[in-house]
């Protein structure tokens, strides 16, 4: 996207020249095309406890609209919501507290973070 | 329903470590010959429920009265337990690729009653490339629909049940499972099917004579990333006690008391928590 702000940039310039020509605005129409959208990718983590430090004990990946199992726990590309969070992932839900009230039942996996980033 | 009895084979620890885990692996059980047998009857009848099987008596002699395991399923279900109703077989061509599909199967109750259990068993040898049944050891105990567990996939503490021809496990049916990716090339066969409890729960298993309630060991090896450690060690007496019919014998006081730790004091004779009837 900033490549194309530069290109309209340069044809404003050419404009104010008198020098803007056909090619130039063709250039900007193929290089939009060629323009990947951005896509939303998924992180799921579940962890031992609500603090964005907490240990994952689950994991989830959605990568580029693709559902990808991650390797082994050894292998996962995050330990903790934080480790994400460095790694530029945003985080989109905390652990719903409403669900664990009950201390007597254990629901799911416990606490879960979901986080997002566009790429 | 046909019913089955013979004599049981599992003892107080064992009961309390299927009880623990919620699944008991017994490997390399059922003969060779009738696990080509079974291939070829699996080959033959591709189908998803081939309850065939259970008019061949070979298959119910060899499989489903098998000795190790029907010893297993008789010291939890108790004597004359019934039969499986149907069969079916997770049959599945390899290689594919699995992403989630956590589930507990249809019906699945919270414990700690034993009513009925659920058996699977491996024809072929079943390696992890040839995807076996993934379980989460402990989950009989963690409450959630199979339709909220459908974004889980990798899970830390999962076990897959990778093992040589002829094995049978055997689980809580409430268990979350899932069947793994499967890399090599090939047919997977998979029995699954269903005993029954037609005898009241009771202490009727192999009985050792040095074993104490209160020296049993109810917390498992590694820490529970999901739950406190002393509800661990509750869940799992509470199913071992039903399977007994003494739960009505027991409240949880909580804390360090009995069944989450040997406590010093148990060493001077006294159990906090122990219930007076079951000392």
């Amino acid at each position: 996207m900033q490549e194309i702000k530069q290109q309209i940039e340069q044809c404003i310039e050419a404009l104010g020249q008198g020098g803007l020509t056909e090619a130039d605005l063709r250039a900007v129409l193929d290089a939009l095309d060629e323009t990947k959208p951005k896509r939303q990718n998924l992180l799921y983590l579940q962890t031992g406890g609500t603090s964005v430090g907490s240990g994952a004990h689950g994991c989830t990946m959605v990568v580029d609209g693709q559902i990808t199992e991650p390797p082994d726990q050894d292998n996962w590309p995050y330990n903790s919501p934080i480790e994400a969070m460095r790694d530029g992932w945003r985080i989109v839900e905390f652990p719903n507290m409403a669900l664990l009230m009950d201390e007597s039942r254990t629901y799911g996996l416990g606490c879960e973070f979901i986080l997002e980033k566009w790429e | 329903m046909q019913t089955y009895d013979c004599e049981p084979t599992l003892t107080d620890q064992q009961i309390i470590e299927f009880c623990k885990y919620g699944y008991l692996m017994l490997e390399e059980v059922v003969p060779d010959e009738i696990n080509k047998r079974v291939i070829a009857f699996c080959d033959a009848y591709p189908e998803g429920i081939p309850n065939g099987y259970l008019k061949e008596a070979w298959f119910v002699d060899q499989v489903l009265c098998n000795a190790p395991a029907a010893g297993a399923v008789r010291s939890l279900l108790g004597r004359d337990f019934g039969l499986p109703l149907s069969i079916s077989n997770h049959r599945v061509h390899c290689p594919r690729t699995i992403n989630g599909g956590w589930h507990r199967d249809y019906g699945s109750q919270q414990v700690p009653k034993v009513n009925y259990l659920q058996l699977f068993y491996y024809p072929q040898a079943t390696p992890l490339e040839m995807g076996p049944t993934e379980l989460l050891p402990g989950s009989h105990y963690l409450s959630m629909p199979s339709h909220f567990m459908r974004h889980l996939d990798a899970i830390a503490d999962a076990h897959k049940t990778a093992a040589p021809a002829g094995s049978i496990f055997i689980t809580v049916y409430s268990i979350w499972h899932r069947a793994s990716t499967a890399t090599a090339a090939g047919i997977r066969n998979l029995i699954k099917y269903t005993y029954w409890r037609t005898a009241a729960p009771t202490r009727d298993w192999v009985i050792d004579p040095a074993f104490r309630l209160e020296n049993a060991d109810f917390a498992t090896g590694s820490p529970e990333p999901r739950r406190d450690w002393s509800r661990v060690c509750h869940d799992a007496a509470r199913m071992y006690l039903w399977l007994r019919g003494e739960l009505d014998n027991y409240e949880w006081i909580g804390g360090l008391a009995w069944p989450a730790t040997a406590t010093a004091a148990q060493a001077k004779g006294f159990c906090p928590g122990l219930p007076a009837d079951l000392a």
